[in-house]
């Protein structure tokens, strides 16, 4: 794929290098010389020096044959016209905006943003679940919110210890996706069975979430 | 009218106490306590310290009940932000935002926002003043419409202002008749010395000039 991204601090630069490593063309926007020199030195990336929100910089940064244009500058408004501009004067099919202040998330969808991604709120979660002792982790979520994949740890408590994953009743729309016992990942079957200790990887809606987990380890006070 | 001013460097600032002095209520928003100190002691608005597109500040300013909604501040990316947000998810009437980038009020005009380029407007003015003794552009957005300024001689004195129109590319707007200003009929006739000002199609713009020997 052809990608575009405009910003070369480090989630652009470790973006522009994993995505170059997997064969798509890059091609990394940044304002500042020194750092564009920097890369391009370091790496074999095609950078543009110049100003992402500017039309000129972006066609000669070949937006008019691009796939995705990702912005991730620490701007959220430079963030918004450049997306807005890739969308509605260039016709880029996805464009995906890094969200600095996650009060902008909102403002984000509604302009026309395909995918805003809000860091500041992805790590603040991460960081909260790992310091709460909920029993159920959201590990992530898809479809703005409404379907996630989540980890359930079995305490020797949890009512479904000891029965195979058949005898199981999930709610609607949730799945099983994977049972980490130890250093082992497990894809389960009909006739696997539970043990304490085992890290259920599981995918299910958001409103199935509460249900999945009584299903799991039992009524939860 | 209830305004909500973004942005109070010397255009917003200027903007805030002259709709203040003509009675409207005006709310202004910078993201620098000290900027409104340029509003002077008089002004009797409201100010809020904060970002332009922040949806709580501006809830708190009252954007759900304004009037009109202008983002004047001195970047580009922050007004058209700021002014995307009062339009499309608050719904205000009147959006105007100002942009320096020729090229970015250009795309953003043609997406539907009111934008007001200064430096758009400066350079056609400035041109006007050297290149155009008689004719303007710049006041009339599409640039397709210029206004001329046309000193009647000998040849058309006499003659009525439907003598002079030509359907389609020039039309008399206003006569000057000796410093007097009058909105004319198609009736009215035109002496020597009279000052007529019309609009043209710059397409016609030729035309005209040829045929007032201009």
């Amino acid at each position: 794929m052809r990608i575009i991204i405009v910003g070369g601090g480090n989630v652009g630069y470790y973006l522009a290098k994993r995505l170059a490593a997997d064969r798509h063309a890059v091609t990394l926007i940044e304002k500042d010389s020194v750092i564009c020199a920097k890369i391009a030195e370091e790496e074999k990336i095609l950078v543009i020096n110049g100003d992402g929100c500017d039309p000129d910089v972006l066609e000669e940064a070949g937006i008019e044959r691009t796939d995705v244009v990702a912005a991730v500058t620490g701007d959220d408004e430079d963030n918004l016209v450049i997306c807005q501009l890739a969308k509605d004067t260039y016709n880029v099919k996805r464009t995906v905006a890094r969200v600095n202040d996650p009060k902008n998330e909102h403002t984000f969808n509604e302009l026309g943003v395909d995918v805003p991604v809000d860091s500041t709120a992805i790590i603040a979660k991460i960081i909260e679940e790992e310091v709460s002792f909920k029993d159920v982790v959201n590990l992530m979520t898809f479809k703005r919110g409404k379907l996630a994949i989540v980890r359930v740890d079995l305490s020797k408590d949890s009512s479904v210890c000891g029965k195979k994953v058949m005898d199981i009743k999930l709610p609607g729309d949730s799945v099983l996706v994977s049972i980490i016992r130890g250093d082992d990942v497990i894809i389960p079957k009909g006739n696997t069975v539970l043990y304490p200790q085992d890290d259920i990887i599981a995918l299910t809606t958001i409103e199935n979430e509460q249900h999945l987990l009584e299903a799991l380890i039992g009524k939860v006070e | 009218m209830y305004v909500i001013i973004v942005g109070c460097g010397r255009v917003g600032s200027e903007l805030a106490k002259l709709l203040s002095l003509e009675g409207h209520n005006v709310v202004v928003i910078d993201k620098e306590q000290r900027s409104f100190a340029r509003l002077g002691q008089d002004f009797n608005g409201l100010t809020l310290v904060g970002n332009g597109f922040d949806i709580d500040l501006l809830k708190e300013a009252g954007i759900e009940h304004s009037d009109a909604f202008c983002a004047v501040t001195n970047g580009d990316n922050t007004n058209i932000m700021a002014a995307q947000v009062a339009k499309k998810i608050f719904k205000v009437k009147k959006v105007i935002a100002r942009i320096y980038d020729p090229e970015r009020a250009e795309i953003y005009h043609k997406l539907g926002l009111d934008i007001i380029s200064g430096t758009v407007l400066l350079a056609a003015m400035i041109r006007d003043k050297i290149v155009e003794s008689h004719f303007t552009s710049y006041l009339i957005e599409t640039g397709e419409l210029g206004v001329i300024e046309i000193v009647i001689d000998e040849k058309f004195s006499g003659k009525t202002i439907s003598e002079l129109n030509i359907p389609g590319e020039f039309l008399v707007a206003t006569l000057l008749k000796k410093k007097h200003v009058i909105i004319p009929g198609p009736d009215t006739k035109v002496d020597k010395d009279d000052i007529i000002m019309g609009v043209v199609k710059t397409t016609s713009l030729k035309k005209i000039r040829e045929i007032f020997g201009l």
